[in-house]
């Protein structure tokens, strides 16, 4: 199987000029198959609908923790409310300040063990996945590689 | 000394090729540095290099002559202090600190102003002031989230307090260990002519906090309970390391306190420190606690002693001496006053380190100038030249409070707040600095004139 055979075509996705926000509120009500069930992580296309960058709950996670509780061990010292309160200060904040910028993409016709692979080596839970002109034609999340495998595994058992 | 003297002097300087190829080097060299157009640290390297591939300095000069060379003292020195504070740092000593802070200001945001600045103070007079803001600073920010105050105000109070208490000790600040080491000064020499007039500085500092803050900053009740709320015990990640670390620093300060009565150099005190807790911590993994010196700063020292010996020896700097001596006709109180204001005003501007590493050089030319009989200890201590160590220290360390990029507290303190989304513009920080800096190099002089001119003490 290739990788294409087992993608998902892309219905939603972000504006680098979005805000913080607007991200969140789209990432809601983003749909999954048919449903409007939500999805946690977004790629972001550019008004010529090239790939720009990827956002992950990860992402918005980090642009909300201040920087500073990484220079020094705060954690311990932090309140309650302290990460709504966080989360409000930055929800202007565009996509294209906190998005990951240096996107993993994978080709249409690659092997499922390549797309496996990469997964693993960078702890992905998603990957874009582009033709020939590196256009994005559409996601393989981490779960469609797993029903791969159940496949594969329960079928030889049939 | 008599002017034609010194007109007679100034033409033994053999302005040759050699001399015109060094002086080229080290005023290029510099003018990059203050560009910012190449990393520093680099600068310095291939300006170094440059000396010696076109031997206007031998290697072995470079390497191994005092007068030339490399000042292995200072190298060491701040080695040896970087790695004790990468030792120390992970136990979670320097956030109980700051947190315990905060708690004694009691939430009140003037109080935590005070405390802090006065913490960074006498933290910045024993590590270094890049450490110590490094430390506080990420604290303050929380502490400003968590009071929901603007931490601008805090973080340029601490950058600033930072080099007034980095001004008091050897060890406090480069230039001072700079000063030490070409000078032979010990630390209860900087304990008895430096640390007096910081300590006043430092309370006249406060007063001037408090009649701006005093009453402007003000914060609600229930803010005030999230920091006093915390526990500052929790910061404490490794007790036992901790006592370690702080058994070897109280040794390295004994040891610093009476090194010159037991002729240790300063540097033998701190590699002993830094061996004695590399030892302690029981460590298989030495490598990250030593990758994590700051090597580019290391080499940015070790290339402008290079590039130094290169104009000293060619003699740009008996040049520049005797210039100084024409223009103050070797008068000393005038040629210290000269000093403490120039230093300042260059340490605000440029980096303090490649001027002060000019300027001990010049002093001990100018020294030797006005007492050709003289030499060593009897020269360097001379008690008409005392003063002017003091000066130069009292300038270059003060003088870094200026501007926002007078001193490498500051820049860290600006990056910070610009990252945390509150930006300090360089107005915004000379507003606070520049007023500091002049009356603070103006107490100096006052401190100056009155112990060595008029009491004479």
């Amino acid at each position: 199987m290739k990788v294409s055979e087992i993608m998902e075509p892309v219905k939603d996705y972000l504006l680098p000029e979005n805000t913080l926000k607007e991200a969140v509120n789209r990432m809601k009500v983003a749909r999954r198959g048919e449903k409007r069930v939500g999805v946690k992580g977004l790629i972001v296309l550019d008004e010529q609908k090239n790939l720009v960058g990827i956002v992950s709950i990860k992402d918005i996670l980090k642009t909300i923790i201040p920087f500073y509780m990484a220079y020094a061990k705060l954690g311990e010292f932090t309140w309650d409310g302290m990460l709504e309160e966080m989360a409000k200060k930055v929800s202007d904040k565009r996509v294209s300040e906190f998005m990951t910028k240096d996107v993993i993409t994978i080709d249409e016709d690659a092997p499922l063990m390549e797309c496996a692979d990469l997964m693993v080596r960078h702890n992905l839970q998603r990957v874009p996945v582009v033709n020939k002109e590196k256009r994005v034609t559409g996601i393989v999340y981490v779960r469609d590689l797993y029903y791969a495998i159940v496949k594969a595994l329960l079928e030889r058992e049939e | 000394m008599a002017h034609e003297t010194v007109a007679e002097a100034s033409s033994q300087v053999v302005m040759d090729t050699t001399f015109w190829t060094a002086t080229i080097i080290f005023l290029l060299a510099y003018a990059v540095i203050v560009s910012e157009k190449v990393h520093k640290t680099i600068v310095a390297i291939v300006g170094a290099a440059l000396m010696l591939v076109l031997k206007i300095l031998e290697q072995h000069e470079a390497f191994h002559v005092e007068e030339l060379g490399v000042d292995w003292n200072v190298i060491f020195l701040l080695i040896s202090m970087m790695t004790i504070i990468n030792l120390m740092r992970p136990t979670g000593f320097f956030e109980y600190i700051a947190i315990k802070s905060a708690k004694w200001g009691k939430g009140e945001p003037f109080r935590i102003m005070a405390i802090f600045s006065i913490v960074t103070a006498v933290l910045s007079a024993f590590l270094d002031n890049v450490t110590t803001v490094l430390l506080l600073a990420p604290v303050t920010l929380l502490i400003a989230d968590a009071l929901e105050v603007d931490p601008i105000p805090f973080l340029i109070t601490e950058a600033l307090a930072s080099n007034i208490g980095g001004t008091a000790t050897l060890i406090g600040d480069p230039p001072n260990i700079m000063i030490a080491s070409k000078a032979k000064l010990d630390f209860l020499a900087f304990i008895i002519h430096l640390s007096p007039v910081v300590i006043i500085i430092m309370i006249v500092y406060l007063f001037v906090l408090k009649l701006i803050f005093g009453k402007k900053l003000t914060v609600k009740p229930e803010l005030k309970e999230r920091v006093l709320a915390m526990d500052e015990r929790e910061a404490i990640k490794d007790p036992v390391m901790l006592k370690k670390s702080l058994f070897v620093l109280g040794v390295v300060i004994l040891g610093f306190v009476f090194h010159g009565m037991l002729q240790y150099e300063p540097a033998t005190v701190a590699l002993f420190g830094a061996g004695l807790l590399l030892l302690l911590s029981g460590t298989h993994d030495p490598h990250h606690y030593l990758a994590e010196v700051e090597w580019p700063t290391i080499f940015f020292f070790m290339g402008l002693f290079i590039i130094i010996g290169g104009v000293v020896k060619v003699g740009l700097i008996r040049w520049m001496s005797l210039k100084v001596l024409e223009i103050t006709h070797g008068n000393m109180f005038a040629t210290s006053m000269l000093v403490m204001w120039f230093s300042a005003f260059a340490s605000a501007f440029v980096d303090n380190i490649p001027y002060v590493a000019t300027m001990n050089p010049l002093i001990i030319d100018m020294a030797q100038q006005l007492w050709p009989n003289l030499q060593g200890i009897e020269l360097l201590h001379h008690p008409d030249l005392m003063p002017l160590w003091w000066s130069l220290a009292l300038g270059a360390c003060l003088g870094g409070n200026g501007t926002a990029i007078g001193a490498s507290a500051n820049v860290i303190v600006v990056g910070m707040s610009e990252r945390a989304g509150h930006r300090i513009t360089f107005a915004r920080f000379m507003l606070y600095g520049m007023p500091i800096m002049i009356l603070t190099v103006l107490m100096s002089m006052i401190y100056v004139w009155l112990r060595y001119y008029l009491l004479k003490i």
